[in-house]
């Protein structure tokens, strides 16, 4: 009886939060709302399109004149792919800038390095494309993409149910840290689909001539075969396998291949291309995509896929910012991301929620393109959604 | 055995491609005796500047021949700097030079040609010539493979017939002396210099559609070039040509075989050390020091 | 020497210590944060001065000697080890230092060229290895523990600052030692440290080690410093870098090293600040490193070189005898050193044929002949720096084929070069000691006074061409071997400082017991000190006896005549 009188009680004191926050009213008594993210910018790779997305919906935000009044001040910060500068470039943000969160990095290596920092300092990134192992294997860190390790699951799955692969091979080139992920991920395929993989390779280079590969997968009987290459190395792939004359064999990639210079690279190939996304197809003009394509050409930014993630980090802040009663700081900001509040986006095919678990993988739903004719179309219509991870 | 035979003919095109560079960092050392670090990355400019003129739309040959111009232009400017400042240094020096410079480089390659983003890489030997073991050979491959020939067989008629030739041996060897009998010494370097930075852009032009064409990755092609002219011990231009594929074929090789295929990187360096360590049995004093 | 060392070393500490103190009260916690950056990155680049600076050897792969260290950490960590950072980063730094022999190997028979290249093939096939290798819980989000005491930022830099005190203050004494003289000298010339008896392999090696360990080290601070860690920390590029730094900034300086490290930290807060990319930061490394080579000058010592402007310049001080020298070793009469049919060719030139010599213990004998008569192939071939030659040579009886020019060195036959080899990095006293082995101080001082050299603690770099070859033969000397090639001693010096040469060289026997072969072309110099020549031409003997006599037949006037013909005259 008391039991359940507690629980009424605190159903009730639910309902209140909830009502309270639809009319809360955040304040920022000491200046603007400072939010930072550390993203890789120069050396290696240039994922700025992320973070540069988040500060144009925050130039939006405040032109319309903030979150109850409260301007945001964004700060990129550059980690040249180099974990010394990742390392010194959070502590600047947390120490000197005093941010109240992160939104919309994108970063080979931020969550590696920063993870533990974000921790011990509590406070949480949204990060804008979650990119290592740890990013989604961290109680500070909730990506708003899906991920290659979720992806990879979902890919394999939807070769398995829609393209009737019986023979199914993976390739991934390893870096540090994430070789269990990977293993894990098609474990969880495994599980799912209850097929085993035919081939799991480890150990493609990560620069190098692929030929080798190709022709252990044709060998191997593969009837489609996913790989985890970025870019350069997509393109690679397709072109060696075009040069081996190997036909017959899905080619599956991950959101990474996803993008025109891809295209415009394979127009020639007639080798089956498939990618799964990590949100709406962004180069299609579908109304998910309305907002999002809005906001990037009134601030000139290109439409990528990294700009979606940017853009979306950036509404999840916004959204529980605005829930906020009272003074945002880093403590009340970390408070409310913690609670889990689910958030919906358009852009997104499932609800995004940070919450207070020890690693944290929200986005599980894809959709698949297919690179035809030197152009991406949508394969599948609806969310490819799997399955709630246990 | 069958499968490891596959893998080894699938790392000919690579091999093809470590031994002309290979034979590029020989014939930079013998005859500017200089270690050259940047052999790679200055080919990768020329590469990239090709890219760039045909993604702007220029037919292939002439952006072909602009590209080749280009590492030739790039090959200059590390000549220059090493005949400005470095002529009379010792050779240790001259390859911290050309390592450090390197790092430059590729910072500024990597800017100029935009990180990762894969650019249009087109195939300038398109197609395949022939099967073997089941693996197609590409065009490309034989073509830096006969390339390496050639530009092997050239150099050493070059040098063993040609007045220039000797002019050069003499001013890799004494470059004060060579000055002093009339040697237009610093035209001769430079030209040198040009010269490997016009072949190696054009070998990278044929192999970067199959390598992950970034400005990092070519450049550090370096690394199995060297080790090749290691094994020609800095001289032999024949031995370093057969290094280089087999560098490429063992490379190949290994990634065929499951547990240490990850680790297939490690080749080049496990060729240097096993070729220095039995080539250099025997006592030798540093002639300069 | 030793006070010196001391001195150096209590200096040092000191200012770190200052420093330390400085940085702890007054700078806020972000900037603590930076600073200990800066004293890790300062340990990696010690580590690199000493094999790179110091002993003259490139290694592109300092940062793959860092991994090892930090990840040995990552796993002591993981399981649990007992002892905390401080004990886990020792064996961290342990674990390196096989991998850092192995990497040395190949540089005992080779050029610094070559070592390169392996260097940077290994940083290169490390870097395959350790991408496909977590750091040690990374997967169950576990950090490296700081040791309890230095647990904030603030500790966790004294911890570091301490750890570099001890570093640069042990190094400061080894560098200081024979051993550190070594690999100056190892640097300078193989073949002039192999002729003071100094084993290139070991000296080589043990760089190569300490300098693995050193930073080994660096890897297990960094590992605590950042709690987790990835395989971008220790790249190949990341090396790259480091070398490009320390070779701007002189990372075998304690000053030089620092200055690289806050170059590597500081750069990028720049650069933030500035809003600049991120990128501009390795060309300018690049350029720096091209223009400190082009100068052959460091930052460190640019600014060493202003500082001592600064400072009122002392005059060289020359050696007071504080006793007098020790009596003369003895060593077996008879014949000291004996050639028999030595035969040296080079393709089809024959540099030697069948040449016969004797140097009888404790004399001095004369050996000329005009330039390219083989003089000094013959010195080469006794002191061991021939592959090949027929004929014998013999040590008191023993013939010496099959051993080595270190061995020969040690067995008791020194020689000189005919242009000085000394390492201008030294000072008197650390070359003499480098030469002849632990002497006590009163017999160093004794001896530079014997030579009128210049005092123990003056730096070689600061005296002229004339003292450095008195040096030369002062150093062979102080060893006491019973034979002592000289080759050419006067070549470069005044004629005066010939003069007082001559008669030192005459009074060797008795004073210190050694024979000595003497090579020179100043027949007044000869004539002083020699008790019997030998004449050479064409790879031949043409004569010997005592020097009158011989300097008066035909056949040497004639072997001299055009280009000798004035000094033979004199």
């Amino acid at each position: 009886m008391i039991k359940t009188r507690n629980l009424l009680l605190a159903s009730a004191a639910i309902l209140l939060a909830a009502t309270v926050s639809a009319q809360a009213a955040p304040t920022c008594e000491n200046g603007p709302i400072q939010i930072g993210a550390v993203s890789t910018v120069t050396g290696v790779v240039d994922f700025s399109d992320a973070p540069r997305a988040t500060q144009a919906v925050f130039q939006q935000l405040n032109d319309a004149g903030g979150i109850n009044g409260c301007k945001v001040e964004f700060t990129i910060a550059d980690d040249k792919g180099d974990p010394q500068v990742a390392a010194q470039a959070a502590r600047d943000l947390i120490d000197n800038k005093g941010v109240v969160a992160l939104a919309g990095g994108a970063s080979l290596l931020d969550c590696a390095v920063n993870a533990a920092t974000y921790d011990r300092n509590d406070v949480l990134a949204v990060q804008g494309v979650g990119v290592d192992p740890l990013c989604f294997n961290a109680p500070s860190v909730a990506p708003v993409n899906v991920g290659p390790y979720t992806l990879t699951t979902a890919v394999l799955d939807y070769a398995t149910k829609d393209l009737g692969a019986k023979k199914l091979c993976t390739f991934f080139s390893i870096i540090g840290g994430t070789q269990e992920a990977y293993a894990a991920a098609v474990a969880r395929w495994e599980k799912i689909s209850g097929n085993t993989i035919t081939l799991s390779d480890m150990t493609l280079p990560l620069q190098g001539d692929l030929t080798p590969y190709l022709v252990k997968a044709r060998d191997a009987g593969c009837d489609a075969v996913l790989t985890n290459q970025v870019e350069p190395g997509v393109v690679q792939w397709i072109k060696t396998a075009d040069a081996q004359k190997i036909t017959g064999i899905n080619w599956l990639f991950l959101a990474p291949g996803y993008t025109e210079g891809v295209s415009k690279a394979l127009a020639d190939s007639k080798q089956p291309i498939y990618v799964g996304t990590e949100w709406e197809p962004y180069t299609e003009a579908t109304e998910a995509n309305a907002d999002w394509a809005k906001t990037m050409e009134t601030a000139g930014l290109a439409k990528t896929a990294f700009s979606q993630g940017g853009y979306m980090a950036a509404k999840v802040l916004i959204d529980t910012i605005s829930g906020i009663e009272g003074e945002v700081t880093r403590e009340t900001v970390t408070a409310a991301l913690k609670e889990g509040k689910e958030l919906t986006y358009p852009l997104a095919g499932n609800a995004y929620s940070f919450g207070d678990a020890k690693a944290h993988s929200p986005m599980q739903a894809t959709k698949i393109m297919q690179l035809v004719d030197g152009k991406w179309s949508v394969k599948t219509k609806d969310w490819f959604v799997l399955p709630a991870a246990e | 055995m069958d499968s490891l035979f596959t893998a080894a003919v699938a790392g000919l095109s690579a091999g093809g491609a470590y031994a002309i560079l290979g034979v590029c960092a020989i014939f930079t050392y013998r005859l500017v005796a200089v270690v050259n670090f940047t052999g790679a990355a200055i080919g990768a400019a020329g590469t990239f500047a090709m890219v760039a003129l045909f993604e702007l739309g220029m037919p292939l040959l002439p952006a072909v021949l602009f590209g080749v111009a280009a590492g030739a232009l790039a090959g200059l400017a590390i000549g220059l700097v090493m005949t400005t400042w470095f002529t009379g240094s010792n050779a240790s020096t001259k390859a911290a030079v050309t390592a450090a410079l390197l790092v430059g480089i590729i910072a500024v390659g990597l800017r100029l040609t935009g990180g990762q983003h894969p650019h249009y890489f087109p195939e300038i030997i398109p197609g395949s010539a022939f099967r073997l073991a089941g693996v197609e050979v590409t065009w490309a491959a034989v073509t830096t493979l006969v390339l390496s020939v050639a530009f092997t067989l050239l150099t050493e008629q070059f040098l063993a017939r040609t007045r220039t030739g000797l002019q050069l041996r003499a001013l890799s060897q004494r470059p004060m002396a060579a000055e002093l009998i009339g040697i237009r010494v610093r035209l001769l370097a430079l030209g040198v210099w040009a010269v490997t930075g016009g072949v190696t852009a054009f070998a990278l032009m044929i192999i970067a559609p199959l390598r992950s064409p970034d400005f990092a990755s070519l450049s550090l092609l370096v690394v199995p070039a060297l080790a090749a002219a290691l094994i020609g011990a800095f001289s032999s231009f024949r031995a370093a040509l057969i290094g280089g594929v087999m560098i490429g074929l063992i490379e190949g090789g290994v990634s065929a075989i499951g547990p240490v295929s990850q680790y297939r990187g490690a080749v080049p360096f496990l060729v240097i050390l096993a070729v220095l360590l039995w080539s250099q049995r025997g006592a030798r004093w540093d002639e300069a020091r | 020497m030793k006070h010196a060392s001391f001195r150096a070393a209590a200096t040092t500490a000191l200012l770190l210590a200052v420093l330390g103190a400085l940085i702890f009260f007054l700078l806020p916690k972000y900037w603590v944060f930076l600073v200990t950056a800066v004293f890790i990155v300062g340990i990696a680049l010690q580590s690199l001065g000493l094999v790179t600076g110091r002993t003259g050897m490139i290694s592109l792969c300092q940062m793959s000697f860092a991994g090892v260290g930090a990840w040995v950490t990552g796993y002591l960590n993981l399981i649990g080890a007992p002892g905390g950072l401080a004990v886990w980063m020792l064996i961290g730094g342990l674990a390196a230092v096989p991998v850092g022999i192995a990497i040395g190997l190949p540089a005992l028979r080779l050029r610094g060229i070559n070592l390169a290249i392996v260097t940077l093939g290994f940083a290169a096939a490390f870097d395959t290895v350790l991408a496909t290798i977590t750091f040690p819980g990374q997967t169950t989000f576990t950090q490296v523990v700081r040791p309890e005491a230095f647990d904030s930022d603030k500790g966790y830099f004294l911890f570091v600052l301490l750890t570099y005190g001890v570093i640069a203050v042990v190094l400061e004494f080894v560098s200081r030692s024979r051993l550190g003289a070594a690999w100056l000298a190892v640097r300078h010339s193989e073949r002039a440290a192999a002729a003071n008896g100094i084993s290139i392999p070991r000296a080589k090696l043990s760089a190569f080690a300490i300098s693995a360990f050193i930073s080994g080290i660096s890897g297990g601070l960094l590992a605590g410093y950042l709690g987790t860690l990835v395989s971008e920390n220790f790249s190949m590029m990341q090396s790259l870098a480091l070398f490009a730094v320390a070779t701007m900034a002189g990372a075998h300086f304690a000053l030089g090293a620092i200055a690289g490290g806050m170059m590597i930290v500081l750069f990028p807060e720049l650069l933030r600040r500035l809003n600049l990319p991120q990128d501009v930061g390795n060309v300018f490394f690049a350029l720096g490193a091209v223009q400190a080579l082009s100068t052959g000058e460091t930052i460190a010592e640019t600014w060493m070189r202003l500082a001592r402007k600064l400072r009122p310049t002392r005059a060289v001080e020359a050696a007071t005898a504080a006793g007098s020298l020790p009596d003369k070793t003895s060593h077996p009469a008879g014949i000291a050193l004996e050639v028999r049919d030595l035969t040296v060719r080079y393709g089809t030139v024959t540099a030697l044929d069948k040449v016969n010599l004797k140097v009888p213990a404790g004399t001095v004998v004369g050996l000329v002949g005009p330039n390219g008569a083989g003089k000094s192939t013959l010195v080469d071939a006794i002191a061991g720096f021939l592959y090949r030659y027929d004929g014998s040579i013999l040590l008191n009886g023993s013939p010496l084929e099959a051993i080595s020019a270190t061995s020969r060195s040690k067995l008791g036959i020194r020689r000189t070069w005919q242009t000085t080899r000394i390492a201008p990095e030294l000072r008197v006293g650390e070359y003499i000691r480098l030469a002849a082995g632990p002497i006590s101080e009163s017999e160093l001082e004794s001896l530079l006074a014997w030579f009128g050299c210049p005092g123990p603690e003056t730096l070689i770099s600061t005296v002229d061409v004339g003292t450095r070859r008195l040096l030369d033969v002062a150093g062979a000397v102080a060893s006491r071997a019973p034979v002592i090639l000289l080759d050419e001693p006067a070549a470069g010096v005044s004629y005066d400082e010939a003069l007082k040469l001559g008669e030192r060289i005459a009074a060797i026997p008795e004073t210190f017991g050694s024979a000595v072969l003497l090579i020179e072309h100043d027949m007044d110099l000869v004539r002083r000190a020699c008790s019997a020549i030998t004449v050479f031409d064409f790879g031949r003997v043409i004569a010997a006896g005592a020097p009158a006599a011989v300097l008066d037949m035909p056949v040497v006037q004639k072997a001299y005549m055009g280009v000798e013909f004035e000094e033979a005259a004199e």
